[in-house]
């Protein structure tokens, strides 16, 4: 894995960085605060580049910058999240106007843009959990899949104000839906957990499915947490709304043709086994004599973390830039990135 | 190269040849079985004799400007007979070398064209049955007659596009281009008059020569429209010469920015959706696909690629051997068989002729049905197109605006026992031939388009104007 092999090697190369300065921990560092999502965290830690970095023209900045979220994408193994952050500041730094009087001068500018940006950016959740309340009627009983920062703080924002029921799946591997569970029941929302095979099985007890995102790509599709693609075509199936959340730092530029083409998946994901390969010791741990039935980890590391939903199965994408159709989402894509 | 091409236009003009002896029209059923004959008589020795003297007449024209060419058709038209013996062959049409020594005996006949045109356009209004189509433009066989101060070159450039010897959306744009450059070179702007103003004047008349020839294709509409707009806006006080090489030198940026930068950065985007494995899929012949395609395989990427082709232009065969030669595993099949691979195919990567604010794709004729069928089986289509095929209006079908493809390609008929002629079918007055060169594949069954501006779904085609307005 390029992880362990590449350790600071990326940085090392590019002068306009000093040495000491490590992209990676610093996106570490700002990843460790709950509220911080993956993009706010690139952004953070690009901007300490900035911050650090001796660069002397706006080019060796840009290729600095660029470097680093090189060095970041390798090293971080679901990359797509990231991928939207570093593309955003890079695209910012390059279309930034240069009215200082001196480089250092726009480059303290650059890094007062991008700290009050990530600042501004924990209100978008709040404009988003008011956007969101709008759809909801009294009594919704709303279905949503793992965990998600927006998805809670909508429903949280909801429950002040009208009375709301929720259904959230489990998600495995992560078990992540534990946590959105734990927190709604906190509070006193009426929840039940469901495993991720009786989404079918629910659908027609919802509303309306709530999903966060990794990211909203061009197409107007979503790449989330695996299960929601299955979750889209079953609300589909039963016509029920599926809502999508994202904050517009989400909003990516890539365009996936298929699951197949996201920059997730490798050849290990969902490789067969050969069955010749494996020790003798193998038919002790069928099925039968484990305790618990789960996967082992490495039957785990055959299956993808995020999947890739279509935007004909998605009604809405709800945003900090105002409610759109996925095809409005490749519109203000489209126009957002075009220029770069 | 243009081999098929050549072939199809010359059996466009051959088989209108018979009826060349009574000088009226071709379509005349009579007058078309009778003039058979003639031909027949001919031994096989005889013609070949005929042959080689026509290439050794048309080797000692082609030396000589090729200006010439439209004066010697006027009296060609007053003894046609003469036509079919090959003795005016100076006059011959520059594609003729291109044809094996197995192509019809009397390509001369070309010299009968005008002759042929007013005829066909009398005919065209008898013989016509399907009124509805009648609007689709008809392959006029222009060329030789211009009207107004026509540039030799645009007159060479209308027969080319006529005969499809130039064909494609992007190589018309470049030669269209191209040959304005030399246009603008050669004006002089006359006294009592400025560039800015005159130069407009003169360029429409060329344009309406080439447009007499082929329908204009929107890229060129769009190139043209710039041109006229960067004319417009050149400086009064500019010296002539100067103001002439910033036009061309603008035109070269328009080629270099938008058809040749554009297709490398369509290159570079498509190129990573094929993936190791995969199976690509393609219809035609499509400039841009074929470079993606090689591309991805000089990238080192593994796959193999089937080609979907049609008659009656047949077009894959092109590509198939480019790609072929790049030693890609490749599968050449016809519109009908698609069914059976459809499912074995994981992308489907189409070219474009233009692309409309609806995200429709105009695109050579079959390309809607290779799509759907597509999308049938949830297989991505992704189109490969440049912006400036961009077209503001919207498209819902392609009854509205279409053209007419050259007649079918004789040779690749299979009864070996029968002459090439006897297989062509014609327009007859009870037969209407519609061969529409293009369709329009709807937005519900594209999943991508891939531009120079990004990857864009089709739904968001319209923002494309504004992703441009960015751009400059």
């Amino acid at each position: 894995m390029p992880s362990t092999a590449g350790s600071g090697e990326p940085n090392s190369d590019l002068d306009a960085t000093q040495p000491d300065f490590d992209v990676y921990q610093a996106y570490q560092r700002a990843l460790a605060d709950e509220e911080t999502s993956p993009p706010l965290a690139a952004i953070l830690s690009l901007t300490e580049l900035v911050t650090r970095s001796d660069a002397g023209t706006m080019f060796e900045l840009v290729q600095a910058l660029n470097v680093g979220a090189e060095s970041l994408k390798k090293r971080v193994p679901n990359q797509i999240g990231l991928a939207a952050g570093c593309e955003l500041f890079i695209g910012f730094v390059t279309l930034f106007p240069h009215e200082s009087a001196n480089f250092s001068e726009l480059k303290r500018e650059i890094v007062h843009q991008g700290k009050s940006y990530t600042l501004s950016a924990v209100n978008f959740r709040s404009k988003i959990a008011e956007l969101v309340l709008g759809f909801i009627k009294d009594d919704s009983v709303i279905l949503t899949h793992s965990y998600s920062r927006v998805v809670t703080q909508a429903l949280l924002h909801a429950h002040t104000r009208k009375r709301i029921s929720v259904y959230v799946t489990e998600a495995r591997p992560r078990g992540l839906g534990l946590k959105t569970y734990e927190t709604l029941t906190a509070v006193g929302i009426p929840c039940t957990m469901v495993l991720d095979s009786a989404v079918a099985y629910v659908m027609d007890k919802v509303d309306f499915v709530l999903v966060g995102s990794e990211a909203v790509v061009e197409s107007g599709g979503l790449i989330n947490a695996v299960g929601s693609n299955q979750m889209a075509i079953i609300a589909k199936a039963e016509n029920k709304p599926f809502y999508a959340l994202a904050e517009s730092y989400k909003f990516h530029r890539s365009f996936p043709l298929s699951q197949y083409d996201l920059p997730t998946h490798n050849s290990g994901i969902l490789s067969f086994a050969h069955p010749t390969n494996r020790p003798a010791s193998e038919p002790a741990r069928s099925p039968r004599a484990s305790p618990q039935r789960t996967m082992t980890s490495e039957q785990m590391d055959r299956n993808p973390d995020v999947d890739y939903t279509t935007p004909d199965l998605i009604s809405l994408v709800f945003s900090d830039v105002g409610v759109l159709t996925p095809g409005g989402v490749s519109q203000y894509l489209v126009g957002m990135f075009a220029g770069l | 190269m243009t081999r098929t091409i050549v072939m199809s236009s010359i059996s466009h003009r051959h088989f209108r040849a018979p009826s060349q002896t009574d000088g009226t029209g071709q379509n005349d059923p009579p007058t078309a079985g009778a003039a058979q004959k003639p031909q027949k008589q001919l031994t096989k020795a005889e013609r070949r004799e005929l042959q080689e003297r026509q290439r050794a007449a048309k080797a000692a024209q082609t030396g000589s400007s090729t200006v010439k060419q439209p004066r010697p058709t006027a009296p060609a038209s007053s003894h046609p007979k003469k036509g079919g013996k090959g003795s005016e062959g100076p006059v011959q049409g520059r594609g003729s070398p291109s044809t094996g020594p197995s192509g019809p005996p009397n390509k001369s006949t070309k010299e009968s064209k005008p002759t042929a045109a007013t005829a066909a356009e009398e005919a065209a209004g008898r013989s016509r049955g399907l009124r509805i189509f009648s609007h689709f433009a008809l392959q006029k066989s222009v060329g030789h007659v211009a009207k107004g101060d026509v540039h030799p070159a645009i007159v060479r450039l209308g027969l080319m596009f006529a005969e499809f010897k130039i064909c494609g959306a992007n190589a018309r744009s470049i030669a269209t281009l191209s040959v304005f450059k030399r246009v603008i070179q050669d004006y002089t702007t006359p006294a009592n008059n400025t560039l800015s103003r005159h130069l407009m004047t003169h360029l429409s008349v060329q344009i309406s020569h080439l447009v007499s020839a082929r329908p204009m294709s929107v890229t060129m509409g769009n190139a043209i429209r710039q041109l006229k707009l960067e004319i417009s806006g050149s400086d009064i006080d500019l010296p002539e010469q100067d103001a002439k090489d910033a036009l061309c030198g603008k035109i070269d940026n328009y080629i270099r920015d938008r058809i040749i930068i554009a297709d490398q950065v369509i290159q570079e985007t498509a190129m990573k959706k094929i993936h190791d494995g995969d199976v690509v899929l393609t219809y035609a012949r499509s400039s841009i696909v074929q470079k993606v395609l090689l591309e991805a395989w000089a990238g080192g990427t593994q796959f193999s690629v089937i080609v979907v082709d049609s008659r009656p232009m047949l077009e894959g065969k092109r590509l198939l051997s480019t790609l072929a030669a790049a030693a890609i595993p490749c599968t050449y099949l016809l519109l009908p068989a698609l069914g059976c691979v459809i499912s074995e195919v994981s992308i489907v990567l189409v070219g474009a002729h233009s692309i409309h604010s609806n995200g429709a794709i105009f695109s050579r004729a079959g390309t809607a049905l290779v799509a759907m069928m597509a999308k049938q089986h949830s297989v991505p289509v992704v189109v490969c197109c440049e912006t400036y095929k961009f077209s503001e209006g919207v498209r819902l079908d392609s009854f509205t605006k279409n053209e007419l493809a050259p007649p079918g390609d004789p040779f690749s008929s299979f009864p070996r026992n029968r002459s090439p002629g006897s297989l062509v079918i014609q327009n007859q007055p009870n037969l209407e031939i519609l061969n529409p060169l293009y369709d329009l594949t709807p937005p519900s069954s594209i999943t991508a388009v891939v531009t120079e501006a990004g990857v864009i779904p089709p739904d968001a085609i319209s923002s494309i104007p504004l992703a441009l307005g960015r751009l400059v």
